[in-house]
């Protein structure tokens, strides 16, 4: 096979020569010195382009565009556009003061017009910003915005941080192609399906970006691997799969992420069908020992070790090191003993002797669905499988469709996989009143007590205070959903996400990665610099 | 000899007219069929964020709560008034992706298509005039090793010999990362081009040659080649005089049909290259339930394909006056 490579490559030379003449040196390789451009291929193209009111920028930094609130590095809010924010005490009206030094690329002033256009356009786009619980939006005055909703949702923050503000005066058709904004950076061209260059905003109100120029390749994993190896790109996302290779002058980078894999179990007993004709309940997975015990029985380092070659970190709930979260949540796994005491308790026992327990007719065995083309899950699912196996528990792991899962999850363990900087996720996951609808609530969990701390979570005004409850929610000390409460899920990874980075490039301190590798990574790009 | 081009070119033209749309009607019980949600497509990474009546409102925006044969008749009545309608992906006109993509496409495809006749009718030639020779066996075992080649995982031993191992070509895309459109050189362009259509032109190059090569080896075994070779021709001239005529036409014809191979292997080696053409597009269409792009580009692949076959028979009465007469061949 070598032998006739080697053939082949050489009639392909001639061929090439004679096509092409003698290739001349390529004299733009990136990083050699310290320039001031970055070329970074990280991430799929927005295809629908660079407009906030239609999706662009919600993860990671809209580059051309400025948002009201934003994110640091722990994930705490701070401003951004906006100077402060007042919600009523009702929750139903939020007042955003805006600084009044801000301007577009184009140099005209940002206002409260602005703002208010921006979330009229968006509301009504069709796309995928819900802002379905958005009553109005006006400009009070120059700075001032005024918000009312529907009901009171203290997520409502996360549209601010998450909408960039485009400019009432300059925005309409093509809009997309040629974006206008007061982000760090702004738009120099994009040559769609290829690549996109961006240059620093004179205009930014925020620290100058250090980066004069940034190209992003639009190329497939590994087109883009290819560039990180021909030394044509400073920052590249990759697959686990090539993490082991390694590339001369960059380094790997392994961000940490809430990109989370987790079994989700039908919580109530087999017989009814859902509003849509579908079966629902399991009563295997329906019992709290069961679901329990395979929470204490598994190995979560393992799985990180085993399944993501050491790129990942155990995962105890859906947003495990976001504000959010409640590290009391952690519990101790891995622990077969304490599995087989709480099945011994639970009144599972193995009476027939086939290495299966049963408690009366019921035997400890269902079927965890993945999504059959996804490798990761496959793996996880096939080892967590085997790591309950020795407790009696048979769990029979089947590769479907996400066609055929959603007819089927609602009475079949599934493999999902969540984890995004919105608490909203949290109460769409576990609440009684999203039992059913589409992918949320699947498994029909409901606790009274969790549904409290969740509504109360939302309808506080105040983000700050809206944390406890969200931590409640899962822990308060005798119930919640996560694995020390009703478990409902046995969540097992966060996915780390994986880039080479030039040697003496500083991408800065970053967050936790949300769902989707490649954009968040561009958060911070403004502080990227060479290091010293 | 006249009613009879007439009568075949109104046949002609009627199937040009049902073809396209045929193909729609089926593509679009495909992909009402398939198992694509073309709302949870869109919504992707942010489904768990989206809520049941935002998607009720992106259904509606995108007329998706229609029942399918409603969509498609509104779909095609807008056809007809030569609106292809929006893409849901790109948020622009139909019409606008696609005249964007095809022209990448068409100097990707042209330059292949030429490539592979070129050296494809060369090599038979070369094979077929010295059968049973090391070079003819040489030849030989270079085509089916290419057809047996599957063309991505070609274009991945391209892309590391060439771009990453030797470094003479770029990686990808079709113009050089970072320059401005106006710095950007036709011999940038051209440099961005070789990898793709070579990988592309590899398959079509050894079915031509493959082709030629057996139609010359049977020229060379018909009466009158031995005819000529009694009477002392040889060589070149013997291929020019006899050879030559004969296995035009197969190969002309050959070629010309093959525009449906071409356009399918351009959608993979543009994946491969990342290089911005319409198989780019269409892959991303299917995947996401992107139904008016997604028909749009399978109305104009259809007219390519056609028009390859079209030309391909022009030409074959045109250049074989047996045909031209009517009679059989």
């Amino acid at each position: 096979m070598q032998k006739k490579l080697t053939v082949v490559a050489i009639i392909m030379t001639l061929v090439l020569v004679v096509a092409a003449g003698c290739g001349r040196p390529e004299n733009k390789t990136a990083g050699q010195t310290l320039k001031n451009e970055l070329v970074l291929a990280i991430a799929g193209e927005p295809q629908a382009g660079f407009d906030p009111t239609t999706g662009w920028g919600r993860y990671g930094s809209p580059l051309f565009q400025s948002t009201l609130l934003k994110r640091d590095a722990d994930l705490n809010i701070i401003n951004d556009l906006a100077t402060g924010y007042e919600v009523s005490p009702d929750g139903l009206v939020w007042a955003v003061s805006l600084r009044a030094d801000v301007r577009f690329s184009d140099g005209k002033p940002l206002t409260a017009h602005d703002v208010a256009y921006t979330f009229n356009t968006a509301a009504q786009s069709g796309a995928v910003i819900d802002l379905t619980n958005m009553k109005e939006v006006l400009a009070v005055n120059e700075h001032t915005v005024k918000f009312t909703l529907e009901s009171p949702q203290s997520t409502f923050v996360n549209s601010l941080i998450a909408t960039g503000i485009v400019p009432k005066h300059a925005h309409g058709k093509g809009y997309a192609e040629n974006p206008i904004g007061s982000g760090p950076f702004k738009f120099v061209q994009w040559d769609k399906g290829q690549q996109l260059i961006v240059e620093a905003n004179p205009e930014y109100h925020g620290a100058r970006p250090y980066f004069e120029r940034i190209t992003f390749l639009f190329l497939n994993e590994d087109a883009a691997f290819a560039a990180a190896r021909a030394g044509k790109a400073d920052v590249v996302a990759i697959p686990p799969a090539f993490s082991r290779q390694e590339v001369a002058g960059m380094r790997l980078i392994s961000l940490q992420s809430v990109d989370n894999r987790g079994i989700m179990f039908p919580f109530v007993k087999a017989g009814n069908k859902t509003a849509d004709g579908r079966p629902l309940g399991n009563d295997v997975t329906a019992d709290l020992a069961i679901r329990k015990a395979i929470n204490t029985a598994i190995d979560r380092q393992a799985l990180v070790d085993g399944v993501l070659e050491g790129h990942g970190t155990p995962a105890y709930t859906v947003s495990d090191g976001l504000p959010w979260w409640n590290p009391d949540t952690v519990i101790k796994d891995a622990d077969l003993n304490k599995a087989r005491q709480i099945l011994a308790e639970g009144d599972w026992q193995d009476s027939n002797g086939d290495g299966i327990l049963e408690k009366g007719d019921l035997k400890a065995q269902f079927s965890l669905l993945y999504p059959a083309a996804d490798q990761t899950r496959q793996s996880l699912a096939i080892v967590v499988a085997d790591m309950v196996r020795p407790l009696g528990i048979a769990i029979s792991v089947e590769g479907k469709s996400w066609d055929e899962i959603k007819t089927m999850m609602h009475a079949n363990a599934v493999l999902f996989g969540w984890g995004s900087h919105n608490p909203l996720e949290m109460y769409n996951l576990y609440s009684s009143k999203t039992r059913g609808v589409g992918w949320f609530n699947t498994g029909f969990y409901s606790n009274a007590v969790v549904d409290e701390h969740l509504e109360r979570a939302l309808a506080t005004p105040n983000e700050k205070e809206a944390l406890a409850y969200w931590r409640k929610a899962q822990w308060d000390g005798q119930t919640g959903l996560s694995a020390r409460g009703d478990a409902p899920w046995a969540w097992l990874v966060n996915l780390n996400h994986l880039y080479l980075v030039r040697e003496n490039l500083d991408i800065g301190r970053q967050k936790i990665q949300p769902h989707g590798h490649g954009w968040p990574i561009t958060a911070n790009i403004a502080e990227w610099r060479w290091q010293n | 000899m006249l009613g009879s081009a007439v009568k075949s070119l109104g046949w002609k033209i009627l199937r040009a007219i049902t073809l396209p749309i045929a193909v729609c009607v089926f593509s679009f019980l495909l992909i009402s069929h398939s198992p694509i949600d073309p709302i949870q497509a869109y919504v992707a990474a942010d489904s768990m964020l989206v809520g049941p009546e935002q998607r009720e409102r992106i259904a509606e925006y995108w007329g998706l709560h229609k029942p399918p044969l409603e969509r498609l008749v509104n779909w095609g009545s807008a056809v007809l008034q030569g609106d292809l309608g929006t893409s849901m992906i790109f948020r622009r006109p139909v019409v606008d992706v696609i005249k964007e993509r095809f022209l990448a496409s068409i100097a990707l495809m042209g330059a292949a298509w030429v490539l592979s006749g070129l050296f494809g009718f060369i090599l038979g030639v070369i094979a077929g005039m010295n059968q049973g020779s090391w070079l003819d066996r040489l030849i030989k075992w270079y085509c089916y090793t290419l057809a047996s080649t599957p063309s991505f995982w070609l274009g991945l031993i391209m892309l590391n010999v060439f771009a990453v191992w030797l470094a003479w070509f770029p990686v990808g895309l079709g113009v050089p990362a970072g320059v401005l459109q106006e710095e950007v050189t036709f011999y940038d362009r051209l440099r961005h081009l070789v990898l793709p259509a070579i990988t592309l032109s590899i398959l079509g190059v050894a079915n031509v040659a493959l082709h030629t090569r057996q139609k010359l080896i049977e020229v060379m075994a018909s009466d009158y080649v031995l005819f000529a070779k009694a009477r002392g021709e040889r060589g070149f001239l013997l291929f020019w005089r006899h050879g030559l005529r004969n296995i035009a036409l197969p190969a002309v014809t050959l070629q010309f049909a093959s525009f449906s191979e071409l356009f399918g292997g351009a959608v993979l080696a543009e994946r491969v290259f990342s290089y911005p053409g319409l198989g780019q597009a269409i892959v991303e269409a299917a995947l996401r339930g992107d139904v008016p792009l997604l028909l749009g580009i399978v109305i104009v692949s259809a007219l390519f394909v056609f028009t390859g076959n079209l030309i391909a028979d022009i030409i074959c009465r045109v250049v074989d006056p047996r045909i031209r007469e009517g009679e059989a061949v």
